[in-house]
Formats: C-alpha cells, sequence, structure tokens
C-alpha cells in the first residue's frame, strides 16, 4: 500500500509499505478516508522529537471505515465508519479508569525513552516517534488500530467527513485544555495559536459557557476563521502588546483562563525571540516557550494557564515566580481521546461544533509532501491539509 | 557500509540509552538517576496492577520465568489504586538482569490488566536506511523495554 514517510529531518516521502495486520486481540484494520496534518508533526519534521527513523509511518488524525476486526474486540464491525483517538489506550489500567486516557501505563512499548526524559512514561501516540511507542501513523491506505473498543468511534450518519475527522485530534485535544483548566461560565478564557487546536478551544470555550473569548496569532486567515467559526475577538500579537490589550479589554484583570496552543517552536518579533532560537539551536533549552511566557504573564490573579502545545523537555526564562506569587494553576496534557469524542460527536451531529472551515486543502495521499509544505509555511491560507488515501 | 560497524552502532544506541538513565546534571534526568550498581541490583521494583491481590497469587508467567533467583512481594495499594506487585533479585545481579526483570514486571502488569501484551512487529515502514544514526536509534529502541526508571 501507500503510505507517507518520514525519511530525515524536513524530507517526507510516498512509498510503498507493506499492509498492516492484526497482531493483538484488540486490534482493528482501518481503511483510512481521511488523515490530517497536525501541528505537533511539524515538531517531528523539524528533528525537535528525535526518536524518528527514515521510513517511519506518520499521521495521527484520521478517520476510516473498519475492514478487519481482532478477535478480542467487542464493540466493532466490519464496516463501522470511525473516527479514532490519536493517543492509545488500553482501557483496563488506573489511567484509562480515571479517563486520563493519554497517562495510559499499557500502551507504549517503549517506556525507557520518556521514562529516562520525564521520571514516568506516557501512553502510546499513533505515528508519532518511537518515544511514544512507534506505531506505524494513519497516512496510509490502511491503518492498525490497537485497543480499537477503546480509541474508536461509530460517527453519526449526519456528521460528514470532513467534521468527524477533527474529533480524532484537534478539538479533542481543545476539550482536553478547556474542561481541564476549569472554564466556567462567566469566564474571559484567552487561546493563544489560532491553528485547528486554538480555534477549537475558543469554540468549545463559549459552548461551555465562557463570555468573551480572545485569539491571539499573526495570521490574518486564521484570525478571521476564529472570528468568524468561534465567534472569538482577536489580537494580532505582532502589532500590540498582548498582555496590555487583555488588561484593557477585562477591566485591568487578565482573563480568569489561559490555554496556551503554540507549543515548542512559537514565533516570536524581537531580542526574546532570537534569545530562543539561538539557545534552542544550541540545544541550550529545547523548546521556545514564549506564548506561555505570555500567557502566564497575562493571566488573572489566581487564574488558570494550561499547556496544549507539545513541549518535550526543557525551557529557560520561565516565570515561576509569577505562577507561585499570583497564585496560578498551571496544567498541561496530551489529548484524552475517549473522554471526550463522544461529547464531540454529538455537538457535530447537533450542529454546534463546525470544522469543515479547517480543512482548507483536500489532497490525495500523493501529494502529502505538498501538503506539508503548505500546512508548515501556512502558505496558500492552509490551516489544515486532509489527505484522501482512496481518493 | 560494513555490518559490524551497523550492529556495533545498535549497540551502542541501546547502552547510550542505559547512559542517558545514569545522568546527573542539575534539573535534567535526574528522575531517572541510578543507584550504584550494589544498590540497584538489591533494590524492590515495583508496578501496581489494578486489580485484587488475589488475582497475583499465582505469578504471571513472565515473572514466574525468572525462577529462583528473584524473590516477589505482592500487597494491596493505598486507595483505589489496586496491587503493588515488587521484585528483586535475591544475588548479584548485572544490568543485564535487572532489564530483564524491568521487562517481566511490565509484561505482567500488561497481562493481568489488559490480557495480552502489545505486539508491534511486523508493522508497516518504508525504506530504512541502514546508516550508523538510524541503527544507534534502533539499539536505543530495543533497549527501551529493559530500560527506565522501574
Ligand atoms: N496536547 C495535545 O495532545 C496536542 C494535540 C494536538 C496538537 N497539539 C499541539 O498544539 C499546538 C498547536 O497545534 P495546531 O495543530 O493548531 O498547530 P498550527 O501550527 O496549525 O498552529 C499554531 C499557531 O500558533 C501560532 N503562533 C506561533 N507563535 C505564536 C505566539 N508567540 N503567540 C500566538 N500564536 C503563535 C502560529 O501562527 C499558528 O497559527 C502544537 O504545539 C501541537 O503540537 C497538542
Ligand atoms: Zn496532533
Ligand atoms: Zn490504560
Amino acid at each position: 500500500m501507500r503510505a507517507v514517510t518520514w525519511t530525515g529531518i524536513n524530507q517526507l516521502s510516498v512509498e510503498d509499505v507493506p499492509e498492516p495486520q492484526l497482531l493483538n486481540d484488540h486490534d482493528v484494520i482501518l481503511k483510512v478516508t481521511r488523515t490530517t496534518t497536525c501541528g505537533s508533526d511539524l515538531h517531528l519534521l523539524s528533528g525537535y522529537i528525535p526518536f524518528m527513523r527514515a521510513g517511519d509511518v506518520i499521521g495521527h488524525e484520521f478517520m476510516g471505515e473498519v475492514v478487519e476486526v481482532g478477535k478480542g474486540v467487542r464493540d466493532r464491525r466490519v464496516g463501522d465508519r470511525v473516527v479514532v483517538a490519536s493517543f492509545v489506550s488500553c482501557g483496563a489500567c488506573w489511567y484509562c479508569h480515571h479517563e486520563l486516557y493519554s497517562l495510559c501505563d499499557n500502551s507504549n512499548p517503549n517506556p525507557g525513552i520518556t521514562e529516562g526524559l520525564w521520571g514516568q512514561a506516557i501512553g502510546g501516540c499513533l505515528g508519532y516517534s518511537h518515544a511514544v511507542g512507534g506505531y506505524a501513523g494513519s497516512h496510509a491506505e490502511y491503518m492498525r488500530v490497537p485497543f480499537a473498543d477503546v480509541g474508536s468511534f461509530v460517527v453519526p450518519d449526519g456528521v460528514p467527513d470532513d467534521r468527524a475527522l477533527f474529533a480524532s485530534d484537534a478539538a479533542s485535544t481543545a476539550f482536553t485544555g478547556v474542561d481541564l483548566a476549569g472554564v466556567q461560565p462567566g469566564d474571559t478564557v484567552a487561546v493563544w495559536g489560532a491553528g485547528a487546536v486554538g480555534q477549537m478551544a475558543a469554540r468549545l470555550s463559549s459552548i461551555v459557557g465562557a463570555e468573551r473569548v480572545f485569539v491571539v496569532d499573526r495570521f490574518p486567515e486564521r484570525l478571521a476563521q476564529a472570528r468568524t467559526h468561534a465567534g472569538a475577538e482577536t489580537i494580532d500579537y505582532t502589532t500590540t502588546d498582548v498582555a496590555a490589550e487583555l488588561r484593557e479589554h477585562t477591566g485591568g484583570r487578565g482573563p480568569d483562563v489561559c490555554i496556551e496552543a503554540v507549543g515548542m517552536e512559537a514565533h516570536s518579533p524581537g531580542p526574546q525571540g532570537a534569545y530562543d532560537a539561538v539557545k534552542q539551536q544550541l540545544r541550550l533549552q529545547t523548546d521556545r516557550p514564549s506564548a506561555v511566557r505570555e500567557a502566564i504573564m497575562a493571566c488573572r490573579k489566581g487564574g488558570s494557564v494550561f499547556t496544549l502545545g507539545v513541549f518535550a523537555a526543557m525551557v529557560d526564562k520561565f516565570p515561576l515566580g509569577a505562577v507561585m506569587n499570583k497564585g496560578l494553576t498551571l496544567r498541561g496534557a496530551q489529548v484524552h481521546g475517549p473522554r471526550y469524542i463522544p461529547r464531540l460527536l454529538e455537538l457535530m451531529d447537533r450542529g454546534e461544533l463546525v470544522t469543515e472551515h479547517l480543512a482548507t486543502h483536500v489532497l490525495p495521499l500523493e501529494e502529502a509532501p505538498r501538503g506539508y509544505e503548505l500546512f508548515k509555511e501556512k502558505a496558500d491560507g492552509c490551516v489544515r491539509a486532509v489527505f484522501t488515501p482512496h481518493g | 557500509m560494513a555490518n559490524s560497524l551497523l550492529s556495533r552502532a545498535a549497540d551502542a544506541g541501546g547502552a547510550l540509552l542505559g547512559r542517558l538513565q545514569s545522568v546527573r546534571l542539575p534539573g535534567v534526568g535526574t528522575a531517572s538517576a541510578k543507584d550504584d550498581p550494589a544498590t540497584a541490583a538489591r533494590r524492590w521494583r515495583a508496578v501496581t496492577v489494578l486489580a485484587d491481590p488475589g488475582r497475583l497469587t499465582e505469578l504471571p508467567a513472565p515473572l514466574a520465568a525468572l525462577g529462583d533467583r528473584v524473590e516477589t512481594r505482592v500487597i494491596p495499594a493505598p486507595g483505589d489504586k489496586g496491587t503493588e506487585l515488587a521484585a528483586r533479585y535475591r544475588g548479584p545481579a548485572t544490568d543485564e538482569d535487572i532489564g530483564r526483570l524491568r521487562q517481566a514486571l511490565r509484561e505482567a502488569k500488561q497481562l493481568v490488566e489488559v490480557g495480552e501484551v502489545l505486539r508491534m512487529d511486523p508493522r508497516p515502514h518504508g525504506e530504512r536506511a541502514q546508516t550508523p544514526g538510524g541503527r544507534l536509534l534502533d539499539g536505543a529502541v530495543a533497549a527501551s523495554r529493559r530500560e527506565g526508571v522501574l
């Protein structure tokens, strides 16, 4: 079958690879109908997650049709149209029982790597390096989905593919942040990053009752989407002082909840950006955290800051004093997909959550390298490039 | 490229992952610092299994396979966390022995909690260039089931 593989830093190729097989009783094989780029892939592509092997199939945000079912699978049938959580969860460990699905104890077969990095291993993620399992990814015609009863969800007939697809990762990530950051009715929420994750965080914040939502980015077309589809007010961080702007709009308090959806390659104008970029290149810090710093400084006293953006290891010049003295709650997480996907599909079915506009570029699998180029450069208004392996 | 060079690279990858676990720079990798070899060999290594202690009266096969060289301890975990399954070597143990014990504990937990151990191969992948860098990573990945803070 055809699949998109990582072949080196900033290099992708589309090649023939063997088809996946059922390996465990809880597996299904999926015919992938839609699979898309995620901001997290950019960190892989640029080499900031160094546990990639040439030839690895990437991709983790996807949906498809079940074509083969392992003998331990209870709830999935051949022919089911499903959307699948990007992280793999066993459904049986203490973390899965507490709906902390991306922390699953049994889904990362290579725990030695992240235990060394972070003190504990997290769960496995599909198509996202050997540090989180080395699973083959979804940018392929077929795909093995382990623990399918836990991680795959039948899509209601009324929900079109380009909507359901984003329940897999972008929207469920956003819901993880909105929920665990504790967004309450009446809150003011600020979201850094107007990619698919940030836009979904803004929309879901208002769905759970936030009164005002701000989205910070620099790309006009993304900010326009945040206004149109999430009803957010927007701030271009290249033209104004974000914290001052937020204070002005919040009676001097600052937002109750700040959600960061930018990640370890944050862009920042001026000397701070140059400092971070040089230190990251020299590997004196692994991650560039400018949006997190800004969120911490902008947040109201006693408020909550949530990092949805992916960070790998160490950051520098981190305002811990502000976190401590302002009494902030700082929290982060990888996506707990199965906790939120059923509710997302309901919201999508009722038309309350619309995501089709994120699929700005729908391309055949063979054009994935070009899709990633557009997505990486944010060229031609690209928000998500979606690939259709079967046309 | 000479095969011996590639296989040395893979061995080095495994060893590198092992060494990374012992880095003691302030703030970097301290969570994974290893004890001195004698203490490490004697330390109880434990996983918490979400199951009643009764499910562990008979040792899961991967641990049983280590035989009399290891002693085991099964106690209820606090709160709702299940059962703590711990094991250690009765006598001297090499790094390789300890690696085998880590893997056995992880597999024992999986068998009790989900009924099977995850299988990963064969998996689809494209052309793998046989470079020393790639083999270094292969070695680190192969070692990662036996490495870690457990
Ligand atoms: N926690 C999870 O499970 C999870 C899941 C999916 C994605 N992510 C992470 O979320 C982040 C966003 O993902 P995405 O797919 O939306 O990515 P994306 O690349 O499409 O969007 C990122 C946006 O951040 C903006 N940005 C860059 N620097 C900024 C700054 N200083 N201030 C404000 N905005 C800035 C960019 O202009 C861009 O629009 C990534 O780090 C990704 O890895 C995390
Ligand atoms: Zn993702
Ligand atoms: Zn689990």
